[in-house]
């Protein structure tokens, strides 16, 4: 029993021993086994006690089995790192070693394997290696290179991305003093320093944008930045990174400069520029537009589109466009276009709108260009209507100048024709009759002169001047003069003229209109009626209105509109009528500025509105 | 001295028309010589003479500015009628605007009538061609 009491001895030394390990015979067969074998491995005591290592590990382990094997079988001692899977599936790595197992007589009796769980720790390793291999790839992109100092040892130690930087050599050896030289002379440099001992006089962390030289005298942009060591809360030194951002920063002061020069550009264009995006909505104004569209912030317009601006109308047409130039690709250039805003007022542009396009092919918004041509717009106006004045002017004066040779023209061929049959005819009675006729003839041309040199002053006599008159009571004295001719025709005036209403005119002009009017009306009375004559006035624009609407004879406009208030054009079989008055009329209203209109119905009667200019 | 039935002056001015007749009396024979003070009156009498199967006017000296209705006016109405043969129409004018001119060659294409345009005063020799028929 002795025996059996030192093996059971042993088994009880064994099973405490705090390393997984387990005693193989040369059988292969488990003699002795810690519990925490047992425990690594799923096992359990006698499960294990007496059976074959084989037959432990199944073919789930096939890998695992043959290690032990090798392990078994080599009498070296040797340490080996192997996976193994648990019953459940769960992967362990485990460290074996195996050592000879020596009998008191220094026999080989068998073999004691030894195994340690080294999961984690392998898979620390794993992790840090990974952290390596990332910061330094890390280190590559960001051209980050680190830094530390110890301050009581007044060590400096760049990493070599950092040397790379200060395009040093990797055997160089950074101490504090010259680290502080590479940067640049001046701001560069004086910054670094006051930052640098303020971080070590207060433990603080900075970041500072500098200039540096280079080893090999390159000036280069880095941001360098570095947080206070502690160990066991003493504070130690500094430990920072340094990061090249020369390309970036050139790049970005390149940037920069292009978009200011391009800003710069675009705001001080004289023309209102906008980029709108696929909605419409602008997402950059220059100053222009944005003044134009009401802001003085060009940031307060974005993400707007027209209808925060433009009545709905123009809106509506605007987006059209917009879809139209982004759906076909086409741009719209230089296109007048009336825009109304939502307070009514309205601009004419010469706008362009020129699609944005992506590199496949796909529209992504729109520039607009557009050009105010507002006061063009108005000068265009006020310029044609002065073409329409002059050739209007135009017209009456060779119309004027054939009225003046058709009619000097006719007596003249009178007295050529009617001197031709004098000097030939011998009858005395007949020369009598034609020296009669000369003396008509005369009379006649005298006549014409004086009627020319009345159309000649109105439209000549510039200088003069219109005066308020009121014209009620003007129509009130004119009706006066023509009392007795009212009264001989039954006529009937009803003037509807307001008592204080005045109108801006020349007097003299005035008595004559009105007194044409009246007289004409009377004139050309209805043989079936007495004559009621209309007086009323109004307000159009700038002009007052005076209307004088008769229950006459009335005229046909179709045929005789066009030649109304043309010289000697009379329209009635009537002996009084010598077709100059409504002439005379029409040049005396226009002189004053203003016009004259006629309705007419034959039968019925003839309404006159004579315009009168308040403004001109 | 050549001779006609009906002649027909339309002219509103009376020295005009006195200067007309006389002229057309020292070289042609006319039965009938009507004159208009207008072309209103000139065409009502032409449509009634046409209505009464009567011989319409040969030659017509035609004035252009006349009132109610002028020349022109009294041409568009004329060549409408339903006249078969050539009707000599002698415009007699004063007006020296182009514009009458390019009527006159308008209403020249527009009708089988032979129509003349003359500018007053008229002479005896041109009263003889005036008299041609057409």
């Amino acid at each position: 029993m002795l025996k059996g009491s030192q093996i059971s001895t042993n088994n009880y030394l064994i099973k405490q021993l705090p390393k997984a390990t387990a005693f193989i015979n040369k059988s292969m067969k488990v003699d002795y086994v810690s519990d925490k074998w047992i425990v690594d491995f799923d096992f359990t005591h006698s499960e294990v006690l007496g059976k074959s290592i084989n037959s432990l590990f199944k073919n789930i382990n096939k890998s695992w089995r043959k290690i032990v094997q090798g392990l078994l079988t080599d009498c070296s001692s040797k340490k080996t790192v192997a996976l193994y899977i648990n019953s459940e599936g769960h992967k362990k790595w485990f460290e074996i070693q195996n050592t000879p197992w020596y009998d008191d007589q220094e026999n080989v009796i068998g073999t004691i394997l030894q195994s340690e769980d080294v999961t984690k720790t392998l898979l620390n390793e794993g992790k840090l290696e990974k952290l390596e291999i990332l910061s330094e790839q890390m280190a590559d992109l960001t051209k980050i290179g680190l830094w530390d100092y110890n301050l009581e040892r007044n060590e400096m130690h760049w990493s070599e991305k950092t040397k790379a930087i200060y395009e040093v050599s990797e055997d160089y050896e950074p101490n504090f003093n010259d680290a502080t030289k590479f940067f640049k002379n001046g701001f560069s440099r004086n910054t670094y320093s006051m930052t640098i001992n303020k971080a070590i006089t207060n433990e603080v962390s900075f970041r500072e944008k500098l200039q540096l030289v280079t080893a090999k005298n390159k000036e280069i942009w880095v941001i360098i930045s570095g947080k206070p060591l502690y160990n066991k809360d003493k504070f130690i030194g500094l430990a920072g990174t340094i990061q090249d951002i020369n390309e970036t920063n050139l790049a970005e002061t390149k940037r920069r400069e292009n978009e200011h020069l391009l800003r710069t550009l675009i705001d001080n264009l004289p023309l209102n520029v906008f980029i709108k995006d696929l909605e419409s909505r602008k997402i950059l104004v220059n100053k222009a537009e944005a003044e134009y569209c009401g802001s003085t912030n060009a940031d307060e317009i974005l993400g707007k589109d027209d209808f925060d601006t433009y009545d709905k109308e123009t809106s509506e047409k605007s987006r059209k466009n917009d879809l139209m130039v982004m759906r076909e690709l086409k741009p719209i250039l230089a296109k007048e276009m009336k825009l109304t805003k939502i307070d009514g007022t309205s601009t004419t542009f010469l706008t362009s709108k020129i699609p944005l396009i992506d590199t496949d092919g796909h529209a992504y918004g729109l520039i607009g260009i557009s050009l105010d041509i507002s006061d063009l717009k108005r000068k265009e106006i006020e310029l044609r209507k002065l073409i329409k004045v002059t050739a209007s002017q135009n017209e009456k004066l060779v119309n004027f100048a054939h009225i003046v040779s058709h009619n000097l023209r006719s007596h003249g061929a009178n007295f050529a024709m009617l001197l031709n049959f004098l000097k030939t005819e011998e009858s005395e009675s007949e020369k009598n009759r034609i020296t009669n006729m000369l003396f008509d003839s005369s009379n006649n041309l005298m006549e014409t002169l004086e009627n020319l040199n009345d159309v000649v002053d109105i439209n000549t006599k510039r200088g003069l001047k219109k005066k308020n008159v009121n014209l009620k009571s003007k129509i009130s004295a004119i009706q006066q003069i023509l009392s007795a001719d009212l009264s001989t025709n039954n006529a009937k005036i009803i003037n509807k003229v307001p008592d204080n209403l005045s109108v801006k005119v020349i007097p003299a002009y005035l008595d004559s209109i009105i007194s044409n009017f009246l007289v004409n009306a009377i004139k050309y009375r209805s043989p079936d009626r007495d004559p009621i004559i209309e007086l009323e006035s109004s307000k159009e624009g700038n002009y007052t209105i005076l209307s004088i609407k008769d229950n006459g004879l009335g005229i046909d406009l179709n045929k005789y509109g066009k030649k109304l208030f043309g010289m000697y054009k009379t329209f009635h079989d009537h002996r009084g009528a010598r077709g100059i008055g409504l002439y005379i009329t029409k040049n005396q209203i226009e002189a004053m500025k203003g016009k004259v209109s006629v309705i007419s119905k034959v039968g019925i009667g003839t309404t006159f509105k004579v315009y009168f200019n308040e403004k001109i | 001295m050549k001779k006609f039935n009906s002649i027909c002056i339309i002219d509103d001015d009376p020295i005009t028309v006195f200067g007309m007749r006389k002229l057309l009396d020292s070289i042609i024979i006319c039965n009938t010589l009507n004159t208009f003070v207008n072309g209103k009156l000139a065409i009502d009498c032409i449509k009634k003479t046409i209505e009464d199967n009567q011989e319409i006017p040969e030659v017509i000296f035609l004035d252009i500015n006349m009132p109610i209705m002028d020349g022109w006016q009294f041409l568009e109405e004329f060549i409408s009628l339903p006249i078969e043969h050539k009707v000599r129409i002698n415009i007699i004018t004063s007006s020296i605007d182009s514009k009458d001119e390019k009527n006159w060659k308008l209403f020249q294409t527009k009708t089988h009538h032979t129509i003349t345009y003359n500018n007053k005063p008229i002479r005896k020799q041109e009263i003889d061609e005036m008299t041609k028929i057409a």
